[in-house]
């Protein structure tokens, strides 16, 4: 075993990907326009204060910046011994949101915690807490992986928030952490016969699931023919719809939406996409989704050159679970899929969902940076002390795994 | 077990297969966005318009009414309609306050209405005038809003009353010609469209476009209100001094199908529509002269001559005896004078009205022949006037009639016509060509575009000479001495009739529909009217007496209105003849003193001697007056 202790941080300012922080930035600016245009009004009527969303984006965008930056530096290879506590953090989040006094309900779902005057939703912490454990075990436990019975903990894990979420009940984010669970077990090494076997039992949990919950039939309904009840399940989507069309090609003009005049429920949340399609049209909404793409790509491409296996899974893990969010928020308001509540990465109006993505963009940066430094170590073989290639610390880890 | 590698190279395999998920996820997503936005974009929007936006009619008035000579028998005024947004009320207890004080609404409903949010807009008060309306403004309440709308007002109330009809409070026409020029004389509505929330919160950016509204057309009738009145305060005598269920009475222009004046009673004030009482708002409101049909008796018998004397089967000096009856197909047959007229001559026969005349020459012509003329002069066809409801009547088919059946319809039994189907063909006749009969004389618009109604010719119906012969028949029924008593210094023509009622297919015993056909000027008539007394129930029933002296009423009042110059110059006639006292005498005496004294009379019952005499003894009354006399 390597006994090298590693630093908390990585030195210097270097090896920076603009890319990602051009993407974020512009996104996390982009989207307080956004919430100003799409909630002044509502804000101003129900809070007394036109900027009231507004201010809060703003403290939610300051502390992710703040965050943003500190993960840059943060070195990412401490997480691996992060993975449990992490896990332990989610479920406690998770447990406590469920617990009357400390979650608070609001639109009949327990979703929020409330510390002092700050709140913030427990599975936006939870889905980064599961990267973190899904990322840790699956690379430090790499071997074990191609076992039926090794890839389980992830699977167990994954599966116990799911369902923790699902009691809230937030169907949305369950099915982005479900998502979130697959991709991360086939990126991490899942052997496919098990990944089939596996996906069989969720895939029947998806009707059980409808049948338990009635509201969720009817949103169904509603999807299929949203015009059947305009005035009752379909009126979000018409709305939103209503939204998008008035849109067309180059939009009302930035601050012209009618929608947002209590139209459109949550207009400066889940539902802040439509509000971009109907001011800046389908031309906005295509550079909106470039942008995210960009993001995602970004991403996926840091995965790849990570550095190791940790890095690696780290990477996939933030990149899938923004690009699971765009689809599926965009899905929801075109109509697409049956209407859930789901904010949209970086532009949705809500501090914690900010603050956790920024984060994650911090540690994609933080990857990359490391990347970078390993490559020109290997090239150099200059002065990076502390660096551990991935090959000793795939064999180090290989010697201590007990045959099976 | 075998541990299979999982090399970097699956690893980047496998990230490869996920990237290509999220491009194709993204693919149908920005697909789905496509056809939302672009393809479906202009439905949602039109759509998404209707939420935008609140709008308040501002209502086009509805087009008057007015008579031939342009007086307004309907008209519209602008009265204001009281709206309370809850959600843009600031106070509602000073709105619910200061409204209840101006409006006169119970203070509670309004509050309960202020505050109500469940509703964007409610309807606080309907038809307010223009000056209640100023006081709210002047108060300047916030959340309350007014919108134009109208009243209609009827200035001649109870008049005409049928035939106008009337609207629902929106204004839209139910019956008469309301409904059947209601597309002319609604207006067309404008509003005033303001962008709002989803509540009906006026933006504050918003702008509001108004569209004013249009008036509805003016439709000019035919009616003449003068007429119109003297035709009504008639009927009304008529149906007093006759303890009548009803009357009826048209008045028409023979040569050109006008008509000038149309009423049934009893009736309503218009501008007091019995809304709340549905039973006397659909009886009354019906025009009985359109849509009822009767039994026309005696005043049918023109139809009868008419087609006697042109199929040839008879001439106006033609012979008859009556007996009182006549035998057909083994079925007795009374004339309705019991005793019966003897020999009389076509002329007598039509002045007597004697139904063994008319039974002759309705079996001379047969069925065929005789229909053929029925359906000539428009018997049992509509007659195509512009008013909803019209029946065609019943006459029997032309295969089931048998010879009882013909020689009844020749006196106008077992056949049903409408009022206005009666005066029609009556018209036709006496004028030689028949019209379709008409309301309407013009149409406005708002932009003082005329459309003028002009006369329809149906066809003709007699010949000249048979039209004259009619003419001076119908004179000489009124005034058998051809001295212009009738009316006085007036050539009147005129027929009278009395038909029995059928309830469920019986005769109802004691009630009778009693008519009078009057014509003017006699020779060459142009004014034809026609009233029906409907069960009068002061004691006589005849026709010539119940109906007859109204008749005449109506044209010497119509004749003063219309300034028409008498025909004949004569002394003013005053009721200058005293009534004998008659009781006791034999009826031949009766009959012979009244006629010395230039009276007439009829004798009720079938015995011999005078008991009683519906004119007092000592009474005095005009030359040719009708003295009842009752026998056992």
């Amino acid at each position: 075993m390597d006994k090298q202790k590693q630093p908390y941080f990585v030195k210097g300012f270097g090896d920076v990907h603009w890319g990602v922080v051009a993407c974020v930035i512009g996104l996390a600016i982009f989207g307080i326009v956004m919430i100003y245009s799409a909630s002044s009004y509502n804000a101003e009527k129900n809070f007394g204060s036109s900027m009231y969303f507004v201010n809060k984006q703003i403290v939610g965008l300051v502390l992710g910046l703040c965050v943003f930056a500190f993960c840059y530096f943060f070195n990412y290879s401490l997480l691996q011994k992060l993975m449990y506590p992490a896990l332990a953090l989610g479920l406690i989040v998770l447990v406590l949101v469920l617990i009357p006094g400390v979650g608070i309900e609001l639109y009949g779902a327990r979703r929020w915690i409330g510390i002092g005057g700050f709140s913030f939703q427990a599975s936006e912490i939870a889905k980064f807490c599961f990267i973190i454990f899904a990322s840790g075990y699956m690379s430090k436990y790499k071997e074990r992986m191609q076992t039926f019975w090794g890839s389980m903990p992830v699977l167990l894990c994954g599966g116990v928030f799911c369902c923790l979420i699902m009691l809230e009940p937030n169907m949305s984010i369950t099915i982005c952490m479900g998502v979130l669970m697959l991709t991360m077990l086939l990126i991490g090494g899942m052997r496919i016969k098990h990944f089939g076997l596996m996906s069989i039992p969720m895939i029947a949990a998806v009707p059980v699931l409808i049948l338990i919950e009635p509201y969720r039939m009817q949103r169904l309904m509603a999807f299929l023919d949203p015009w059947a009840n305009p005035q009752g399940e379909g009126f979000q989507l018409i709305q939103s719809l209503y939204a998008l069309g008035n849109g067309g090609w180059f939009g009302v003009g930035l601050f012209n939406s009618r929608q947002k005049y209590s139209f459109l429920p949550f207009s400066e949340s889940d539902f802040i996409f439509s509000i971009v399609g109907e001011e800046l049209g389908f031309f906005g909404c295509l550079i909106l989704l470039g942008v995210f793409i960009a993001l995602i790509v970004f991403g996926y491409k840091i995965a790849m050159r990570a550095k190791d296996r940790l890095g690696c899974y780290l990477a996939v893990g933030v990149s899938t679970i923004i690009a699971v969010q765009v689809l599926l928020n965009v899905a929801v308001v075109t109509g697409a899929v049956p209407p859930t509540g789901l904010p949209l990465p970086f532009i949705s109006a809500g501090g914690t969902s900010l603050i956790m993505f920024m984060a994650g963009a911090g540690v994609l940066l933080n990857i990359h940076k490391q990347s970078k430094l390993a490559t020109r170590l290997v090239n150099d073989n200059s002065n990076a002390n502390w660096l551990i290639l991935p090959n000793t610390t795939v064999k180090s880890q290989k010697t201590s795994l007990p045959k099976s | 077990m075998k541990i299979i590698k999982y090399t970097t190279q699956n690893l980047q395999k496998r990230l490869l297969c996920v990237l290509t998920i999220v491009a194709f996820v993204f693919l149908f997503v920005i697909g789905k966005l496509m056809y939302v936005q672009l393809i479906q974009g202009t439905m949602l929007q039109s759509r998404a318009i209707s939420q935008w936006t609140r709008d308040l009619p501002l209502s086009g008035l509805r087009g008057s009414i007015v008579d031939t000579n342009g007086d307004t028998l309907a008209s519209s005024f602008t009265s204001y309609n009281i709206y309370l947004r809850a959600s843009n009320i600031v106070d509602a207890e000073t709105v619910a306050n200061l409204l209840a004080e101006i409006l006169g609404i119970d203070y509670q409903s309004i509050l309960q209405k202020a505050t109500d949010k469940s509703v964007s807009e409610r309807l606080l008060a309907q038809q307010v005038s223009g000056e209640l309306v100023e006081r709210i403004l002047a108060s300047d309440l916030d959340g309350v809003y007014i919108a134009e709308t109208s009243t209609r007002r009827y200035p001649y109330g109870d008049l005409l009353t049928s035939v106008l009809g009337y609207t629902t409070i929106d204004n839209i026409g139910q019956s008469g010609i309301e409904a059947y020029y209601d597309n002319y004389l609604q207006g067309t509505d404008g509003y005033a469209m303001t962008e709002s929330t989803i509540t009906g919160v006026e933006l504050s950016n918003s702008t509001t476009t108004f569209v004013s509204g249009i008036q509805g057309c003016t439709v000019q009738l035919t009616i003449d209100v003068g007429i119109q009145q003297i035709l009504e305060g008639v009927l009304d005598r008529a149906m007093e001094e006759q303890q009548a269920k009803g009357a009826t009475g048209i008045i028409m222009d023979a040569t050109n199908g006008e008509i000038l004046a149309m009423a049934t009673k009893p009736s309503f004030d218009l501008n007091n529509i019995p809304r709340d009482d549905i039973e006397t708002l659909l009886n009354y409101s019906k025009n009985t002269t359109v849509v009822d049909i009767y039994e026309p008796g005696s005043t049918f018998k023109v139809f009868t001559t008419a087609a006697a004397l042109s199929s040839g089967v008879t001439n106006i000096d033609d012979t008859f005896y009556d007996p009182g009856y006549r035998i057909i197909s083994g079925e007795r047959i009374k004339c309705w004078r019991t005793q019966g007229h003897g020999h009389e001559t076509l002329l007598e026969g039509f002045c007597n009205s004697c139904n063994s005349v008319f039974m002759d020459l309705g079996l001379r012509m047969g069925t065929e022949v005789f229909y053929q003329y029925l359906q000539k002069f428009g018997i049992g066809q509509k007659t195509g006037i512009d008013f909803y409801g019209e029946s065609a009547g019943i006459v029997m088919d032309a295969s089931m009639v048998r010879d009882v059946d013909l020689a009844r319809i020749a006196f106008g039994q077992a056949i049903a016509v409408t009022p206005l189907q009666m005066l029609n063909s009556v018209c036709g006749i006496v004028n030689g060509t028949r019209y379709q009969p008409r309301l309407i004389k013009s149409i406005t618009s708002a932009n003082g575009t005329t459309k003028e109604f002009g006369s329809v010719i149906v066809g003709s119906t007699v010949s000249n000479s048979v039209r004259d012969t009619i003419n001076q028949m119908l004179e000489a029924v009124v005034s058998t001495t051809g001295e212009c008593t009738f009316v006085a210094g007036y050539h009147v023509g005129g027929k009278t009739g009395t038909a029995q009622k059928y309830e469920d297919g019986r005769v109802a015993t004691g009630k009778y529909v009693s008519s009078f056909i009057g014509t003017y000027p006699a020779s060459a008539p142009k004014y034809v009217m026609l009233i029906c007394v409907d069960e009068p129930s002061a004691g006589i029933y005849y026709g010539s007496q119940v109906a007859k002296p109204y008749g005449g009423m109506i044209f010497k009042q119509m004749f003063d209105y219309l300034s028409i110059a008498p025909d004949v110059e004569m002394a003013e006639i005053t009721a200058d003849i005293e009534v004998p006292n008659l009781v006791g005498l034999s009826i031949t005496q009766a009959g012979a003193l009244l006629r010395s004294i230039k009276l007439d009379y009829v004798i009720i019952g079938e015995g011999e001697v005078v008991l009683t005499q519906a004119v007092p003894a000592g009474t005095k009354v005009f030359a040719e007056t009708i003295i009842q006399l009752f026998t056992e």
